[in-house]
């Protein structure tokens, strides 16, 4: 058999008005593994969903599916952005909503839904349990789908894929959230997927690739160009610093020293305990650096700081020198707090625009319903240009490649000037390139006596500013310590 | 008890009926204070009365459950609702006489034994709240002249109460005092303050009436927003597999269809829905509606008038007498229909084509609309409050049935609205039987410009669109919709 497994010629696509790809060719041949990678914006995933015949193209994309492969005749993609489409009733969700308890379980469990995803593909469930252990899943079967965080999301369609073994699989990003253990394993289980016959395509710029991984590419103005490894690929033009907006640069008036005072923080799900004892002190202008494995409770504890979780009326909380309970309302809460998170992201209006998003962030609200001052106005131009996001103001947000959509968010919560900020795993998705500027940005923004808490999975990708770190493990605190006293 | 809507003489009847002021914000300057460091206690702990409490909780208010005594002894659902969500629970004993404001979130039908519970366990001056006006205007209960009785109502399910909340926003509310039970004078500050609380100020309030808002919500739900989107539902089905479509597809079509066509309405109102259509389709369904109204008319000012009279509460409290009787039997009877059998199939159905292979269903929609609207106003309601209880909870309701279908939709809404669907459901199917048999494919189930030219004449398009435009409850909802602008869209499916 000697069809290439996949044939595009002259493939054509727009966005709107802008030319992504352009009279595109390419060949994957059999035993071909591929590696895309490149500028962000350079039309990336527009090449993996056009493959995968998820985008309006013209020319030609044609795949070629072995009829003799024992694997099933599919091309699965999996995109670089979890999106949950699959759960009933999810659009009148909020994710605030997953800390409310409620008696009724409107969502479908984990199982269910592998169950559900084993009976549609025909897949055996006893094939299933090692990537369930190895990715840390077991205990998560009976949880639903709208408490999973989303690390764990993203192993979760990681997880289908695998066990899915489709003849052709791309998959976009595919270390988001993932810490470095968990890194490895998937790349092992790659190659095993390779020396079964599937066909891999990779859209990531990482360097540490399953060994399977035998063609590079990127793309040029709209064209596919080959190169020998990793390190030929172009990289994003780094960030020019830019001088700060005036009105970032007032300190914050602050009401206490002391941010945040958690005493003996302990929150459970039935049986289930999640943070067991947490003490912790946040004092002004700190910057802290909070890591921990995937469901060790850091979204847990942030939430419990932002006013999303009701268990923080049954816990010792002092927040700006109040105590938490004591008559605040949770916006007299936020308007002082600047926050970003997956599940911000992921939930967010999916038909803002840019400029309206950023307005938005003055009150605090996913979506703008209140008119904006003259004064308002001019501090969202300043901060546009500062982000470099003025060619972009009036895009939607979701048309913008991950790395802008972030830093989208990043203006959103930066407008008020708030005090203090939390930065939830802000660069999940991001490529190196785009991680490293998200970053510049934030520490060219946290000057000026802002206090910070970041959550962050590599310790070589992240702000220079940070001072502090807390490690979580199992709702436990494992280590507070200095970063200083680290060695990398 | 006598029905308190009865009991007025016919000036104070039309006088309560005709309140409805549409509320700036400014008039929400005072937030919370009203209620700041007071005690609001409440009883109930379902979709309402738990997520209501969240919102006044996250809105610096002290806020507790008082739960009966089998309901904690028992650790029933409404225990752990209030407990996981570390709320103070109690028993009646232990927290009404406490309360500064007692709030009623429990279902309608047990509200003249909760307040009999209730009512000799409140401190002298107290309030006692509702969401909705049942209680006292059909039931007639008399409350203590020293409490004060408000009713904060939002316009919506209790989920959504909460999630609007937590996107900075909030859902239209009706609130209202009772004039019969104002003594301090105090009653609208608590109200507009527990509106607040609530998040409703930000997306538009409608000052209402006990009266206005019970008259008028018990028409919308049993005719348009229940009644007829059952029957719809059912009469489309049956026709396209009677006409040969393959039954997942209709399932689908009709019950992410609703959804769909009525996101529309939502927002832009009858004008956005109809203009979703080609020009040609767009005159068919005008022209199909109307006759539908024609037909329909009786059966809409026969509810109102059952409403309006007494009737209507006086049958279904009976029939909660017996023990639910026909409401069960209904119920069962509803679940055995070939629509709510029928799974939605695997196909991929664009959004457009909800519209363009549904002409009927978009007619239909626009026909209990206006009908609903118009009988409102004829029988005395305003044109605000109308609107509410039409236009504005049509998608909420559709929602539901894209969800779980009727079953859903049946299980969501309240005992009252159930039972008033059924009514209608049952006099509307015979009712358009006849019109039934002149319905084809080409107006359900498949795209209605199929083969044809679309090319209209510019005097018949001229005047349907003027009709569809300059109806009254596109004028209403234009200036009310104002308010609501940032409604989120919701996904296609």
């Amino acid at each position: 058999m000697t069809d290439p497994v996949v044939h595009i010629a002259q493939l054509n696509l727009q966005y709107a008005h802008d030319v992504i790809l352009d009279q595109l060719d390419w060949q994957i041949n059999r035993g071909e593994c591929w590696l895309i990678g490149g500028r962000s914006g350079s039309g990336k995933s527009a090449l993996a969903k056009a493959l995968a015949g998820l985008e309006k193209t013209s020319g030609t994309v044609q795949v070629n599916i072995d009829p003799q492969s024992p694997l099933p005749p599919r091309v699965l993609y999996v995109s670089n952005w979890y999106q949950f489409t699959n759960l009933e009733g999810d659009r009148n969700f909020y994710y605030q909503q997953r800390y409310n308890k409620q008696q009724k379980n409107d969502t479908l469990t984990v199982y269910a839904e592998l169950a559900a995803y084993a009976n549609s593909e025909n897949l055996l469930l006893e094939d299933l349990a090692k990537y369930l252990v190895l990715f840390e899943f077991a205990d998560l079967k009976a949880t639903q789908l709208i408490e999973l965080s989303s690390g764990e999301h993203k192993k979760l369609q990681l997880i289908k894929a695998l066990w899915l073994k489709p003849q052709l699989l791309i998959v976009d990003e595919p270390y988001t959230g993932l810490d470095k253990a968990s890194r490895q394993k998937l790349n092992g289980f790659f190659d095993e997927l390779a020396s079964a016959g599937v066909h891999l395509v990779l859209i990531t710029n990482e360097t540490d690739l399953p060994s399977c991984i035998n063609r590079f590419a990127e793309i040029e103005k709209g064209k596919l160009k080959q190169v020998d490894s990793v390190s030929a690929l172009s990289m994003d033009i780094s960030r020019s610093r830019k001088v700060i907006p005036p009105f970032l640069t007032e300190a914050p008036a602050l009401s206490a020293d002391i941010m945040v005072e958690m005493e003996n923080i302990r929150i459970r799900y039935g049986e289930k305990e999640v943070l067991k004892g947490i003490d912790w002190t946040v004092r002004s202008g700190e910057k802290w650096l909070l890591q921990g494995h995937n469901g060790s409770g850091k979204s847990t504890l942030l939430s419990l700081i932002t006013g999303d979780h009701p268990q923080a009326y049954a816990n010792h909380i002092r927040l700006f020198g109040h105590r938490r309970g004591s008559g605040e309302s949770i916006w007299d809460i936020k308007e002082r707090i600047g926050i970003i998170s997956p599940e911000l992201h992921w939930y967010f209006d999916k038909t803002a625009r840019v400029w309206q998003a950023i307005a938005s962030g003055f009150y605090d609200s996913i979506g703008l319903f209140r008119q904006v001052s003259y004064e308002q106005q001019q501090k969202i131009d300043q901060l546009l240009a500062f982000f470099e996001l003025t060619e972009d103001k009036d895009r939607l947000i979701t048309t913008l490649p991950l790395g802008k959509q972030r830093l989208v968010l990043l203006a959103r919560t930066i407008i008020k000037n708030p005090p203090l900020l939390i930065l939830d795993e802000p660069c999940q998705g991001l490529d190196r390139a785009q991680t490293a500027l998200f970053n510049a940005v934030v520490d060219e923004l946290c000057g000026f006596g802002k206090t910070l808490i970041y959550v962050g999975h590599y310790e070589t990708q992240l702000p220079n500013c940070l001072e502090k770190k807390m490690v979580l493990e199992k709702g436990e605190v494992q280590v507070i310590e200095e970063m200083s006293e680290l060695a990398y | 008890m006598a029905n308190y809507f009865n009991t007025l003489p016919l000036r104070e009847q039309l006088n309560q009926l005709g309140v409805a002021e549409f509320m700036d914000i400014s008039e929400f300057a005072d937030g919370v204070s009203a209620l700041k460091g007071k005690k609001i206690v409440i009883v109930g702990c379902g979709a309402q009365g738990l997520n209501q409490g969240l919102n006044l909780r996250d809105s610096g208010l002290d806020v507790s459950y008082a739960l009966r005594k089998e309901a904690i002894e028992q650790k029933r659902d409404s225990w752990k609702n209030a407990t996981d969500n570390h709320f103070k629970v109690g028993t009646y004993e232990e927290l009404i006489p406490t309360a500064d404001l007692v709030s009623n979130l429990t279902p309608d039908k047990q509200h003249s034994s909760v307040i009999d519970a209730v009512m000799p366990l409140m401190k002298e001056g107290a309030t006692l709240s509702y969401s909705h006006g049942f209680n006292i205007v059909e039931e007639g209960k008399q409350i203590r002249k020293d409490i004060t009785v408000i009713m904060t109502a939002p316009k919506c399910p209790g989920s959504e109460v909460r999630a609007e909340y937590l996107r900075g926003f909030g859902v239209p509310t009706l609130i209202a005092v009772h004039p019969e039970n104002d003594p301090q004078g105090k009653g609208l500050a608590e109200a507009k303050a527990y509106c607040v609380g609530t998040g409703g100020h930000k997306a538009g309030v409608l000052r209402s009436s006990f009266v206005a808002e019970v008259k008028s919500d018990l028409m919308g739900e049993q005719t348009i927003l229940c009644g007829l989107l059952q029957t719809g539902s059912i009469l489309s089905f049956d026709k396209m597999t009677e006409k040969g479509i393959e039954p997942g597809y209709a399932a689908k079509l009709v019950q992410y269809g609703v959804e769909v066509i009525t996101e529309a309405l939502k927002q832009g109102g009858i004008t956005a829905m109809m203009d979703r259509l080609s020009n040609i389709a767009k005159i068919k369904a005008f022209e199909v509606s109307e006759e539908l109204k024609t037909i329909m008319r009786p059966l809409f000012q026969k509810h109102q008038d059952d409403i309006m009279s007494g009737h209507f509460s006086r049958t279904m409290m009976e029939d909660w007498a017996n023990g639910d009787k026909n409401l069960l039997q209904w119920r069962a009877a509803t679940g055995e229909t070939a629509f709510e059998k029928t799974p939605a199939g695997d196909v991929k159905i664009g959004e457009q084509e909800y519209f363009d292979h549904a002409v009927f269903m978009v007619a239909y929609i626009k026909a209990g609309v206006e009908l609903a609207f118009e009988t409102m106003v004829e029988a005395g309601i305003k044109p605000e409050s109308a609107y509410y209880e039409s236009l504005h909870e049509t998608p909420l309701i559709a929602n539901t049935i894209a969800r779980k279908k009727l079953f859903e939709m049946n299980r969501v809404i309240s005992d009252t609205a159930e039972y008033g669907c059924y009514l209608f459901d049952h006099a509307c199917k015979p009712l358009l039987a006849g019109f039934m048999k002149t319905v084809d494919t080409d107006i359900i189930g498949r795209d209605f410009n199929e083969g044809k030219d679309l090319a209209v004449d510019n005097q018949s398009l001229i005047a349907v669109n003027e009709a569809i435009r300059t109806h009254p409850v596109e004028k209403v909802g234009a200036v009310l919709r104002r308010a609501m602008t940032a409604m989120k869209a919701i996904k296609t499916v």
